[in-house]
């Protein structure tokens, strides 16, 4: 039964990522392609796919990893101040005028400034040889409203039009992606999954508390850094290829809980099949219904996500981590 | 794991432990423990109860002094492998976890590669909870909760269980059932059982006590030895008496004091 459960979910999942690729403002038949079809498929279509599905696993599969070692049902991987990094890092490099890496130039110092916010917050939530949830939560929430403030401040102090357009897609914009990114992104997403999935029991006896995971055979200290590294490469990353998408790290790991239960040995590679396919359909909607206009993922995310997700909680009974 | 049996199952030697904060400690403690005993660890709050056990299974490490499990030095075995060993059940178990009765207690077997043998099924049947294998641990009473908890140290299959505190916020008759559940299991078993507890009048069903003052031990031993009014005085800091009347039951006489 359980088993029938976890496949149904994903199976749909993997079967929304692979039809998005023939929907969209333009509908591609894949029986007959046309040239230019083809073309569209290939350079515009496929690439925006695989980031959607990328960023949005990340996201699903970090969300499900920080509820459980953070003990918090609201925790995701924004809340520990590693967008808000990334976005400013970004933001300061193209005001410093670094073009040096071309293309790369804004994805790369998100990257680079997402890992540096991650190695501050895992400092600050550093004390007696390990970090501990309940700092490492606090110091995300601070260093979070740093990063922004500086980040307004940078805004409202520039008139610069690249800066603009960087704050945009630091605040989730898909339509820019190519095949560029691609590798690096699908590289360090995989790596963090493998790298939580492979702790996954490990995280379950976390959730039951320190005492209870040493009972276990697990150092905690030890796990809890494994998997907050998992994050943090994937947070970085996703942050990197797509900016800043809301709503799928917070809520898709409380409703595949729903569906198949709290087990992270399913929940975190469920979590991040169903927050890719969600990205896609997110992302899909946003490109189609006002075309040639595109409103941005994350706000679809919230539109059609949030209500699935109250009406869940009407009729279902747990929400905790 | 071939285990020796003539050695002592745990052994304290010598161990000095001290809080960060200055707070409790205990000061050069020893003490062995052979196997298949049943060992009710008595004290006033803050005695160190909480702290001994912590230091017996590993989650503090003494600052001087060692402890050892099975003839060897504690911090020597790999967390795997003690897991299999000793397992210590905290007082507190009402963390907010979405786990099913099932998810938990199958959590026991996460030592192990291969299952050693008993099934979640079987534990349930031992601790009287085969109707709520699909219950949520959160919507469990306390004494069921401290059940399917300790159905989870059963498949771990350990032959030394570290329980702090478990009679604590239960209801006389659930103290009671859990101390049948624990006799029955340790005898059926053959494990060792070291029960953390401030309750004078269950320290009596103990075969054995050790009672337990600012860190060090007052006194080892049967409970008519160990619970006198002269040494409980000592721990407790009131005069309370308790005996067994002709049923086996226990009575406590205290003096008032206000």
């Amino acid at each position: 039964m359980y088993k029938v459960k976890i496949s149904t979910v994903l199976v749909i999942a993997a079967s929304i990522t692979f039809i998005s690729l023939f929907l969209g403002p333009k509908l591609i038949n894949p029986f007959a392609l046309s040239v230019t079809e083809k073309n569209i498929l290939l350079s515009i279509r496929l690439p925006r796919v695989i980031v959607a599905a990328l960023v949005g696993s990340a996201l699903g599969a970090s969300g499900a990893i920080l509820q459980g070692i953070l003990r918090n049902p609201l925790a995701d991987p924004y809340i520990l101040g590693i967008s808000s990094g990334a976005a400013l890092a970004a933001a300061l490099g193209l005001l410093s005028g670094s073009y040096l890496f071309c293309t790369f130039s804004t994805p790369l110092t998100a990257f680079i400034g997402a890992l540096f916010v991650s190695l501050l917050v895992g400092l600050f939530g550093w004390k007696r040889g390990g970090i501990l949830p309940e700092r490492l939560l606090l110091a995300g929430i601070g260093l979070s409203f740093l990063f922004y403030a500086l980040l307004m401040l940078l805004i409202s102090i520039s008139s610069d039009a690249e800066m603009r357009r960087a704050v945009l897609w630091i605040f989730g914009d898909l339509s820019l992606t190519d095949w560029s990114l691609i590798p690096y992104g699908f590289f360090l997403i995989i790596s963090g999954l493998l790298l939580s999935i492979s702790r996954a029991k490990a995280l379950n006896a976390l959730m039951l508390g320190d005492e209870l995971a040493h009972s276990l055979g697990f150092s905690a200290h030890k796990e809890r850094l494994l998997l907050f590294i998992a994050v943090a490469l994937m947070t970085a990353a996703s942050v990197a290829l797509g900016g800043t998408i809301g709503f799928i790290g917070l809520l898709i790991p409380h409703i595949v809980r729903f569906l198949i239960g709290a087990d992270n040995r399913a929940l975190i590679p469920v979590s991040a099949l169903c927050g890719g396919a969600f990205l896609c359909i997110a992302d899909l909607i946003g490109k189609s219904i006002m075309h040639p206009a595109e409103i941005p993922s994350g706000i679809i995310t919230a539109i059609i996500g949030a209500p699935y997700f109250l009406y869940l909680l009407r009729r279902k009974d747990v929400l905790t981590p | 794991m071939s285990l020796r049996h003539n050695q002592p199952i745990l052994q304290f030697n010598k161990v000095e432990f001290t809080y960060a904060d200055h707070r409790a400690f205990i000061d050069g403690l020893t003490f062995s423990l052979a196997n298949g005993e049943f060992i009710g660890l008595l004290g006033a709050n803050g005695s160190g109860k909480s702290t001994i056990l912590k230091l017996a299974c590993g989650i503090l490490r003494p600052s001087a002094g060692s402890v050892s499990l099975w003839g060897k030095s504690l911090p020597a075995y790999r967390n795997k492998d003690r897991a299999k060993l000793l397992c210590y059940l905290p007082q507190l178990l009402d963390m907010q976890v979405p786990f099913r009765v099932r998810e938990l207690v199958s959590m026991g077997l996460y030592p192990y590669d291969i299952p050693p043998g008993i099934t979640v099924h079987e534990a349930l049947e031992l601790v009287g909870l085969t109707d709520k294998p699909d219950v949520f641990v959160t919507n469990l009473s306390g004494g069921e909760r401290r059940r399917a908890f300790i159905a989870m140290t059963l498949l771990q299959e350990a032959g030394l269980i570290l329980l702090d505190e478990p009679l604590a916020n239960l209801d006389i008759k659930y103290q009671l059932e859990l101390m049948k559940l624990l006799k029955n299991l340790q005898e059926k078993k053959n494990i060792s059982i070291i029960m953390a507890l401030h309750d004078i009048n269950m320290a009596l069903h103990f075969p054995k006590v050790m009672l337990i003052k600012e860190g060090s031990i007052l006194s080892f031993g049967s409970p008519e030895r160990v619970l006198t009014k002269d040494l409980l005085r000592e721990a407790f800091d009131v005069g309370v008496d308790v005996r067994k009347d002709k049923t086996g039951g226990t009575y406590m006489s205290y003096e008032k004091n206000f």
